[in-house]
């Protein structure tokens, strides 16, 4: 298995413009963050203190999720493209076994989103270090590599479902544009959830994105807020983490991380259960296309 | 000794009955042939051979028990008709990363050696030529030392040259390793170095025979005489007694004469009443 997850790596970063339009949806949100998203938002909130500080941190936070999502699809794409050629049959013929090599694809797309999510992390942080002197924290560190590890594995799981739709390698791309564009939104990236109408900001809860994103955030804002809200009652504090997909509502609830984490493994696993008895359904299919 | 027979197998799809009702027996060592035009059913014989999909009735012999794929996915390489490497990764990767695919320890070095890859060896696969490319499947198909190799169309769309370079190094090492080949191809003259041939048309097996045997039953001999003018004639003539009095009769006229049996072509030809390409 260990060489058959070294061949689906291989595949994966040695397509550079394949990397490239992987990481399509996070560069739009960082870019459109830059001209213009930002400015809007630093007007809006200017009673805050140290808004571009705020905000830096926010950005990193929503384009991860995206990342993750985007980079785990780019890369489990390989499992439809191998069936759709003769190639997941050629597979078959070495001593892997046929759940190893599924696994392969689910362990390399996994692998990916944690290093795509690292680099981005680290550009992303490096950039606004040097552009806003926005601080780095190592200390939470930690806790992001968690979030970033889960997030992998929400969001392999959730491709994997969608993937198992797919027949066609032809219809990959349109997925992956699809995927693309809407994990902005679904993550809150494009447009702070506050300012959507109330019932699509009630369907985004109902996606594992918004979850992650608050996680995030949460986590990269945490010593910023404080900073800048300390003058402030905490209803205002609440409301403007609630306005930006800080930390998601349920109810009169305001959900902390653990809970968010909660929501993210629950997705996790009805995810996974619904892919494997499809999957289960689909074997002989796919093992013998015709 | 048999070491593959396929018993009636069928291969129906929705709209198409695209293998009716063949057999086959590999034996041991042979090189073995399918010729047929495009869309006889070749193709879809050895997939089911290889397990890639399911005949729809039928059974399948590995050595002397019924076998399913599993029993005997171990014994065999396959080089598909649409190459299944990876475009994108070079030589090197395509070959090491399947190595490390079998728990078996593998041969390398000698199929490098014998296939000529270490010039291309950091050479992405999609930049090497179709010769080159068939060359690097063949070899990965051969990775896992098989008993049995599957080629579908191995020489498709390749010049002479290479053909023959590909196939001297096939039989290279069916003599060295008594390797057994099962490989399809619409090339009448590529199907007359095989020990055994199996006509297909239209999904069935339409005639099976060595080469000289499936001569000897569907062609005619063939007289073909050069005249000192410059001249030549063809006549199909199955006597030899009657060859030998032409001969005699036309005896101070000739330069040279050749008196054969009919080729693979004109047992097609004769066969199916149409020429395979
Ligand atoms: N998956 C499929 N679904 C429906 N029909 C199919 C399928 N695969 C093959 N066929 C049909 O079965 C017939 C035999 O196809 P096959 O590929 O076996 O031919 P072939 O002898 O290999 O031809 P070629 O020399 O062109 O490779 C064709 O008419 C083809 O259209
Ligand atoms: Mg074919």
């Amino acid at each position: 298995m260990k060489g058959l997850m070294y061949r689906n790596l291989k595949i994966y970063f040695s397509n550079k413009s394949g990397v490239f339009f992987s990481l399509m949806g996070a560069l739009i949100s960082f870019v459109l963050y830059l001209i213009f998203l930002r400015q809007n938002m630093v007007s809006s909130w200017s009673s805050v203190p140290d808004t571009k500080l705020l905000l830096d941190p926010w950005l990193i936070g929503g384009t991860l999720t995206i990342t993750a999502i985007t980079t785990t699809l780019s890369s489990l794409s390989l499992m439809v493209q191998d069936r759709g050629k003769n190639t997941l049959s050629d597979l078959s013929l070495t001593d892997v076994s046929y759940l190893g090599i599924q696994c392969s694809y689910l362990l390399t797309a996994m692998i990916v989103g944690i290093i795509m999510q690292l680099v981005m992390y680290f550009m992303m942080g490096g950039y606004f270090m040097i552009a806003d002197n926005s601080p780095l924290e190592m200390a939470i560190f930690p806790q992001i590599f968690g979030i970033i590890v889960l997030s992998s594995f929400i969001w392999t799981a959730f491709n994997l479902l969608l993937l198992s739709f797919v027949k066609k390698i032809d219809t990959l791309g349109k997925i992956g544009t699809i995927v693309g564009t809407a994990s902005g939104f679904l993550a809150g990236v494009y447009i702070p959830i506050g300012m959507l109408p109330t019932t699509v900001q009630q369907f985004m809860k109902y996606t594992p994105a918004l979850y992650n994103t608050a996680i995030y955030r949460n986590i990269l804002m945490n010593t910023q807020l404080q900073h800048s809200f300390k003058n402030f009652p905490v209803s205002v504090l609440n409301s403007f983490k609630d306005n930006m997909g800080i930390s998601v509502k349920w109810g009169s609830q305001i959900l902390t991380n653990q809970q968010d984490s909660l929501v993210i493994l629950s997705f996790a696993v009805v995810i996974s259960m619904v892919a494997v008895l499809i999957f289960r359904f689909s074997r002989r299919v796919v093992i013998s296309r015709a | 000794m048999k070491l593959l027979q396929a018993i009636n197998l069928t291969k129906k799809f929705p709209n198409k009955l695209a293998v009716n009702n063949i057999s086959l027996t590999i034996n041991q060592g042979d090189l073995v042939a399918l010729l047929g035009p495009n869309g006889a059913g070749k193709s879809t014989t050895l997939n089911m051979l290889i397990g890639v999909s399911q005949p729809t009735s039928g059974k399948i012999i590995f050595g002397d028990k019924s076998a399913s794929i599993k029993d005997y996915k171990n014994e065999i390489g396959v080089v598909f008709q649409g190459s299944v490497l990876d475009a994108n990764l070079t030589v090197k990767d395509n070959i090491m990363t399947r190595a490390h695919m079998y728990t078996r320890t593998v041969q390398l070095n000698s199929l490098i050696k014998k296939f000529e890859l270490e010039s291309i060896w950091k050479q992405p696969y999609c930049s090497l030529s179709g010769g080159q490319k068939r060359r690097v499947d063949i070899a990965r198909a051969l990775i896992s030392s098989p008993k049995l190799l599957f080629l579908d169309e191995p020489s498709t769309g390749l010049d002479i040259q290479t053909r023959t370079k590909i196939w001297e190094v096939l039989n290279q090492l069916r003599e060295d390793t008594g390797l057994t080949i099962v490989f399809t191809t619409h090339y009448l003259e590529e199907s007359e170095n095989a020990d055994y041939v199996y006509i297909m048309d239209q999904g069935k097996v339409i005639a099976e025979d060595t080469v000289a045997g499936l001569q000897q039953k569907y062609t005619q001999n063939v007289l073909q005489l050069d005249y000192l003018t410059g001249e030549t004639t063809t006549t199909t003539l199955d006597n030899k007694d009657e060859a030998i009095k032409i001969l005699v009769k036309n005896a101070k006229l000739l330069t040279n004469f050749e008196y054969r049996p009919g080729t693979m072509d004109d047992v097609f030809m004769n066969l199916t009443g149409k020429e395979i390409r």
